[in-house]
């Protein structure tokens, strides 16, 4: 994971006024224990310097009561596969000057013996910009309020140690129809000692396999999880359907060597509508 | 204005970013009556988030309670609150308008606009209330937003 492999450019569309924040590149980071270190890039699009501050916490998304997604920080035990600990950034906070890039080094110091399994972490970047927005601040006669805003993005990352697989296995497939939405829930499981990454279609179908409504995001399955998908199906006759499930491991957003690859995994389910 | 920005990495093919359009701005506000800025209000915070098309984020803030006079004798305070419905976010289209509101102490999840606009926009407002003896100057605080990629 060296700088002389960095290959790909993209195009950014980064606003000037009273904008601040900056570019992360990549939005997950993988790490080998053979190099043991990554790199995030920061750019700065705006006028002024965009202060960044850099720290790592133990969690991974999983799902509320609604079928939600989220990323919570978890207490870490000795059983827990855990990199926080022993993931450490450099810098870890640094002065990001206007249209300027730096890099953030990653460096892996894990425990050894480490057993053969993906690692997780989060990445905290909080980038700060530095005016206080209120105008006329010269005036002291007056009453003044302006809020500062401070931008905290979250990633993920992954270190990966000794020989691992993944694969995920869908059950407990079921919808609802809730308005002029189709509802679906499955539960997933992770399988295998890393986390499966890749995409997940849902289709519904009508009684000649013509597709009447789709869906397709990318995916992480930690563990054991039960998302809640929701698909726009608009005013369906009267009829049988069929909600088509599929999870793959294709990322279009990482680079293929880094997505571990699985069987493709599916499941469908009748839908009712009446 | 759009800028071509040249990132390169080994690992990925794709970028996040968080922009904040604008800060949430009361401006002036009189001393003794509750001055609110909705999120719909050209003094709200804003902010434009961009990644890959369909991702799911989750959005979750730190919102404080209490501003601080900057400028005059320490101790000079002013409460500010959010109430339920003091958020917005729409996929992928710059619209507060036709934004769904949620509220900003619990948070959301959202996904990222198809690929003409993977991009989600957030807006949030407030309520101060200034004491009748509030003292002049510039009340402060920070509002903490994180967009965790999942």
């Amino acid at each position: 994971m060296t700088p002389s492999r960095l290959s790909f450019a993209l195009l950014v569309t980064a606003r000037a006024l009273s904008a601040q924040g900056v570019v992360i590149a990549p939005h997950a980071v993988f790490i080998d224990a053979r190099t043991r270190s990554g790199a995030v890039l920061l750019y700065n699009p705006n006028a002024e310097p965009a202060e960044v501050s850099v720290s790592f916490f133990f969690g991974y998304p999983v799902t509320d009561s609604l079928g939600r997604i989220v990323v919570d920080s978890i207490r870490a035990d000795s059983t827990s596969p855990s990199a926080a600990g022993w993931l450490q950034a450099f810098p870890r906070r640094l002065s990001v000057p206007p249209l300027e890039r730096r890099t953030i080094r990653l460096l892996a110091v894990p425990p050894s013996p480490l057993k053969d399994r993906e690692y997780w972490a989060r990445l905290v970047i909080a980038a700060r910009g530095g005016s206080l927005p209120v105008t006329g601040a010269a005036d002291t006669a007056r009453v003044k309020v302006g809020l500062t805003l401070e931008v905290r993005t979250v990633i993920g990352v992954f270190y990966r140690q000794g020989a691992v697989q993944t694969g995920v296995a869908v059950s407990g497939l079921r919808t609802a129809l809730v308005g002029d939405s189709l509802a679906v829930w499955a539960r997933l499981t992770q399988l295998g000692n890393a986390a499966f990454i890749g995409t997940v279609r849902a289709v519904l179908v009508d009684a000649s396999d013509r597709t009447r409504a789709a869906l397709k995001a990318p995916i992480h399955v930690f563990n054991t999880m039960q998302p809640r998908y929701t698909l726009s199906i608009g005013a369906l006759a009267p009829g049988r359907y069929r909600l088509k499930l599929e999870l793959s491991s294709e990322r279009e957003d990482l680079a293929p060597e880094l997505v571990l690859p699985s069987p493709t995994v599916r499941d469908s389910v009748e839908v009712s509508v009446p | 204005m759009a800028s071509s920005v040249g990132i390169s990495a080994p690992v990925i093919g794709q970028a996040l970013s968080v922009t904040t359009l604008a800060s949430l701005n009361f401006g002036s506000v009189p001393q003794g009556t509750p001055t609110t800025v909705a999120p719909t209000a050209a003094g709200a915070g804003a902010w434009q988030v961009q990644g890959e098309k369909g991702a799911d984020v989750t959005i979750s803030f730190i919102l404080p309670v209490l501003l601080t006079n900057i400028q005059a004798l320490p101790g000079s305070t002013m409460p500010i609150t959010f109430d339920p419905t003091a958020a917005r976010w729409n996929r992928g289209t710059n619209n507060v308008a036709t934004a769904a509101v949620f509220d900003p102490s619990t948070g959301t999840t959202a996904k990222l606009g198809p690929a003409s606009s993977p991009a989600i926009y957030l807006w949030i407002g407030g309520t101060v209330t200034p004491a009748a003896t509030a003292k002049p100057g510039i009340y402060s605080g920070t509002i903490v937003v994180t967009i965790a990629y999942l």
